[in-house]
């Protein structure tokens, strides 16, 4: 077929003019203040200065901590959505259960649930079982979220597993949880693949319940303290942007190296609805 | 038996984290809980003073119209551009698969870096957006864009559509791959335009996902507190204060548990109940 070039060179401008906030943000991070405050704006930050990220992430601890909370509530979000989804997508999807559809009702449910509505009570519970302020409270909350959408999106994988292969793991003396583990697992890695980065993702950007369920800076995630950032500089825009730089990265990073699957798993996730 | 033990611990889990606590905010908004008696437990009964408190207050209404024009005015945006951009995307030229993986990226990204990096886009002192419109001529528009109360929700609705545009057209190009090529053969022959095909083929089968897009979307707009809470707070003088932000408001400002929990409950129940007759009209489609 004749290449369209045409279309690329106007797809390549929507492209590059949706992407523009983001690029605004990194070339702020990496100008000085003379720099961002001229008129008309410099548009390329060259050459570019890295004191900022110095100021605002290297030479900050509070900020480092708040990376490192951040990391280990994401981390421990995937693998409580992991242990918790997988079975149960896989019990929702193939064991014939009755009240499947009642089962499903609370995970479809969730979808509605603002965020803030479960503060107050989770606070509640969390004080009366001495969790407030502990990363494991925001474990805990953020598999509220990464959960239903976990058993969802796990589902359909589920339901393509060849019913074949778990009969014969069973007539083999497997016995089911030996089949789920040994036979169905490994066969719906890339699902399981897709759910993990999703968590993470969610829960790295994660707002409402960090706020809300951590008064502590020593466990708070990295999204509260960036938003304690912009009201402590208010227009100091390039530390600003340099740390706000920062926290979206892993994503970033994740998004380049996983687009494949990723896009992949939530293109058959929307064509599920 | 056995069997009912895979789904039982994620069950129980969203039994407790989720249902319990659905429950107790439901059970909350018939008590006078305040800062002095919620953790005690000893808030007494009030029945549905909470509500006639949150309903009669003079802001209430505000809030409402607020969260409703921020709601529809980001929802259709999204939706419409999210539609051309998926129209546009698919079709097959050099790039396309990566130009639309790029295009995910604003949705991807932490609700208050977007919400950070808007802020400092809208600002008033040398802020892009005001340089942009000079630089098109448009300089006797230039503003301090949040902290006026005229234009604080326009920005935050930019904000909002820009990040919700990548949902549209995720789904929505999903949609359209699943369309079958051969009708639009026929209806090229036909002498069909592409104008044509547009409202007679695509609209009329997309019409479902549409549906669907459209309904996610107004759910998860609807509850939107992140990046409104962090670009502005609500203000300035609470322009920009929807439902969410206002129910945060109540219980960890005012630390009015009993009002912050009847505030909850209907911000809870707007969505549920436009869910319920999508499914109910979406059921009696299937049966016809």
């Amino acid at each position: 077929m004749r290449k369209r070039w045409g279309l690329t060179a106007v797809g390549a401008v929507i492209t590059a003019a949706y992407l523009f906030p983001v690029y605004w943000m990194v070339a702020t991070s990496l100008k000085d203040r003379t720099d961002i405050f001229s008129s008309p704006p410099k548009w390329v930050p060259w050459p570019p200065r890295f004191d900022a990220y110095h100021s605002a992430v290297l030479d900050n601890p509070v900020m480092l901590r708040a990376l490192g909370n951040s990391a280990i509530i994401a981390v421990g979000t995937v693998i409580m959505t992991l242990l918790l989804a997988a079975p149960a997508g896989y019990g929702m999807a193939r064991l014939k259960l009755r009240w499947t559809g009642l089962m499903m009702l609370p995970f479809l449910v969730s979808q509605l649930v603002p965020t803030i509505n479960l503060a107050v009570p989770l606070y509640l519970i969390f004080s009366r079982t001495g969790l407030v302020n502990t990363q494991l409270s925001l474990i805990i909350a953020n598999t509220i979220i990464t959960l239903p959408f976990a058993v969802i999106l796990l589902r359909p994988f589920f339901l393509r597993v060849p019913a074949e292969l778990e009969e014969a793991a069973a007539t083999d003396g497997c016995g089911r949880l030996g089949a789920f583990w040994r036979i169905v697992l490994p066969i719906v890695r890339p699902g399981l693949l897709t759910v993990a980065v999703f968590a993470f993702v969610m829960t790295w950007g994660e707002f409402a319940m960090g706020l809300t369920l951590t008064t502590d800076e020593r466990v708070q995630p990295v999204t509260v303290i960036l938003n304690q950032f912009i009201g402590q500089y208010g227009t100091e825009w390039a530390p600003l942007m340099a740390a706000s730089t920062i926290v979206a990265l892993p994503i970033v990073i994740l998004f380049v190296g996983l687009q494949r699957l990723v896009v992949g798993g939530l293109a058959a996730g929307a064509v599920k609805e | 038996m056995g069997r009912y033990a895979f789904p039982a611990p994620a069950l129980i889990y969203l039994l407790v984290f989720m249902v319990y606590p659905i429950l107790y905010t439901f059970y909350l908004s018939f008590r006078g809980a305040n800062a002095v008696n919620f953790l005690s437990g000893t808030a007494p009964f009030v029945g549905l003073d909470n509500y006639r408190a949150v309903l009669s207050s003079p802001t209430f209404v505000r809030t409402l119209v607020i969260t409703l024009t921020f709601t529809i005015c980001s929802l259709a945006f999204q939706h419409v551009i999210g539609f051309a951009l998926a129209l546009f995307f698919n079709r097959e030229f050099p790039f396309v698969r990566l130009f639309r993986a790029l295009l995910l990226l604003g949705w991807m990204l932490p609700a208050v870096v977007n919400a950070s990096l808007w802020r400092w886009m809208f600002s008033g002192s040398f802020g892009v957006v005001n340089s942009l419109l000079e630089t098109v001529g448009l300089g006797g528009l230039q503003h301090d864009w949040l902290t006026d109360p005229n234009t604080a929700l326009g920005a935050v609705i930019v904000a909002d559509v820009w990040v919700g545009i990548p949902f549209h057209m995720l789904l929505l190009h999903a949609g359209l791959q699943s369309l079958p090529g051969s009708v639009y053969e026929a209806a090229r022959i036909d002498g069909a335009s592409a104008w044509r095909q547009f409202t007679s083929i695509t609209v009329p089968l997309m019409r479902p996902i549409m549906f669907t897009a459209l309904l996610l979307g107004f759910v998860q707009t609807f509850k939107s507190f992140d990046i409104i809470y962090v670009m502005t707070g609500g203000g300035p003088a609470g322009a920009t204060t929807v439902l969410p932000v206002s129910v945060y408001n109540l219980s960890f400002d005012y630390f009015q548990f009993g009002q912050g929990a009847a505030a909850a409950n209907i911000l809870l129940v707007i969505p549920l109940l436009l869910s319920i007759v999508y499914l109910w009209n979406r059921r009696r489609e299937d049966a016809a």
